[in-house]
């Protein structure tokens, strides 16, 4: 009965240990993502202590070679002679093992045939060492050898079945290690080529939008001047279509710049100028932009501004853009009613808000509308135009500014879009 | 005597377009392509203003701008970036340079004469 008892108590420290020599390897390989040098180490030290091996090696095999990944408790010339890549003579246990792909076990090395014709390494290995009991597993993946590792004691005490299978299992974290690192690699690898093809794609974009702006920008110029009658006068039929081929131009451009500063974006190139400004003055400017269009459609179209509003940090020129987007979109998709801008400032930030009196927005498209080429119904964009970016853009640039943005609305109910952000911005934030 | 103005512009439209937009003014025009073009043609005869590109071949317009401004026989003449909205900082740039104003292109030839006029009221 005690005897029973003792002999379960040997097994569960033996358990134990195990485990804890297992988790102590799998916790160097996790800690240790891109590196193989302290996983092979962990895994040769834990495997050697199992096994109670005096001295071990973890060999990669390369070519038709072994290097030395790993060696533990050998003396110094024995670690010289593994400067070089060796090929083991024919005859010895790792030779053996080599070609059978299979763990190779040899109860007393100074019988083996190898020691009999006198192998350099296997002379080393008794001469220097005083091997005599040897174990090797092979590394495997996909059943192609990529190493092993090799275990040896001073005293004739062959290893157990167990002791060399659980060796295999040392051999085994070294290969999930080894392709770790392997698929590591690749990834860090392909992603530093995704970045540069999107970064070059961006560059692209950007190069493209500045090139189909320089024959607009002189279509544009020149109508301008003909509609102000530099070239004589100009018949008021023709000045009509030439507003219209202005508007269309102008149209036209837009598009070409809200693809421009999505691709600046992405580029991580769009950079905010950070200068003093009124957001009085920002809100007229918008509002004197559309209130044509406002107008045209027979909307009221409101401004509401306390008189005490404190002057800002911000980039003006980008903090407009993005009123005129939410702005224009308001009366662009409000038929009758009413489009209003209001402003207010507290807790050291400024509230924006553009309210319509529109078709309101379901929960469902609501979550989409500030993504890149989301419109709420993709219809819309044939009857209405747009790039279905400005939103997009205007979400980042706001957060550049360290604020948010976002949309209140119901089907039926109109719709509010508003952004918050801090008075002072110090620092341009980066965009979530 | 009419006021002259230093056109540096290497887009022949974009030239084009400011010289017929000057031609109902009292003004006079004298183009340059790039910034070396730029500097040759001020040390002939000093223009009253420069409307100054910045992407130009051979010398880009900031580099032409801050010669001129080094210049002390030249640094009061006024200069008007034209700057593009394709790049970013461009208009902190033009100033740190030494420009006067910056016209954002597209420019609109309507805005333009405002702004040049401006910087020399008393032509017609």
């Amino acid at each position: 009965m005690q005897a029973e008892v003792a002999r379960l108590r040997r097994e569960l420290d033996e358990a134990l240990a195990q485990q804890d020599a297992s988790a102590q390897v799998l916790r160097v390989i996790s800690r240790s993502p891109g590196e193989l040098e302290p996983v092979f180490e962990a895994v040769l030290a834990n495997a050697m202590r199992i096994c109670e091996a005096k001295f071990g090696h973890l060999l990669l095999y390369e070519g038709d070679k072994f290097r030395a990944a790993a060696l533990h408790n050998v003396p110094q010339a024995y670690r010289d002679m593994w400067q070089q890549p060796m090929r083991p003579g024919p005859q010895t246990g790792l030779a053996r093992m080599a070609r059978s792909k299979k763990e190779f076990h040899i109860p007393d090395v100074t019988a083996e045939q190898a020691y009999l014709d006198r192998d350099p390494l296997r002379v080393a290995t008794v001469e220097l060492l005083g091997a005599r009991s040897f174990v090797a597993v092979p590394l495997l993946k996909d059943n192609e050898l990529v190493g092993a590792i090799a275990i040896y004691r001073q005293e004739l005490r062959p290893f157990t079945d167990k002791q060399i299978k659980l060796l295999t299992g040392f051999a085994d974290q070294a290969v999930i290690a080894i392709e770790n690192v392997r698929l590591f690699d690749e990834i860090q690898e392909k992603s530093r080529q995704l970045a540069e093809a999107s970064q070059h794609k961006s560059q692209f974009v950007a190069n493209m939008s500045h090139e189909l702006r320089t024959p607009l920008n002189a279509i544009l110029g020149y109508t301008e001047l003909i509609i102000d009658n530099i070239y004589g006068e100009t018949p008021s039929k023709m000045r009509e279509v030439l507003r219209r081929i202005e508007s269309n131009g102008k149209h036209l451009l837009g598009l070409i710049n809200d693809v421009l500063d999505l691709s600046k974006i992405e580029a991580g190139q769009l950079v905010l100028t950070l200068a003093d400004y009124s957001l009085t003055d920002v809100v007229r400017t918008a509002f004197s932009a559309v209130e044509p269009l406002a107008a045209e459609k027979k909307l009221a179209f409101n401004v509401e501004l306390p008189p005490d509003l404190p002057r800002g940090r911000g980039d003006e020129r980008r903090l407009t853009q993005v009123l005129l987007n939410l702005v224009g979109n308001a009366l662009k998709f409000t038929d009758a009613g009413e489009v209003a801008i209001t402003a207010s400032s507290g807790n050291g930030c400024f509230n924006v808000a553009v309210r319509d009196t529109g078709p309101g927005i379901s929960a469902a498209d609501q979550e989409k509308l500030f993504r890149e080429f989301q419109q709420a119904d993709n219809s819309i964009t044939k009857k209405k135009g747009g790039t279905g970016l400005g939103l997009a853009i205007s979400k980042h640039i706001i957060e550049m500014h360290g604020g948010r943005i976002g949309v209140v609305s119901a089907v039926g109910q109109g719709s509010t879009f508003s952004f918050t952000l801090p008075i002072t911005v110090k620092h341009q934030a980066r965009p979530a | 005597m009419s006021k002259c103005i230093l056109v540096v512009e290497d887009q022949e439209d974009n030239r084009q377009i400011v010289r017929d937009l000057l031609t109902t003014t009292d003004y006079q025009v004298m183009e340059a392509e790039n910034g070396e073009e730029a500097l040759a043609a001020v040390a002939k005869q000093r223009p009253d203003l420069i409307l100054m590109d910045i992407q130009l071949p051979i010398m880009d317009g900031y580099e032409a701008t801050r010669r001129i401004k080094a210049d002390p026989g030249l640094n009061g003449i006024p200069i008007i970036a034209v700057t593009s909205y394709a790049l970013s900082g461009d208009e902190e740039k033009a100033r740190a340079a030494g420009c006067d104003d910056f016209v954002p292109k597209p420019f609109s030839p309507r805005e333009l004469l405002a702004k040049i006029r401006k910087y020399l009221p008393t032509a017609a």
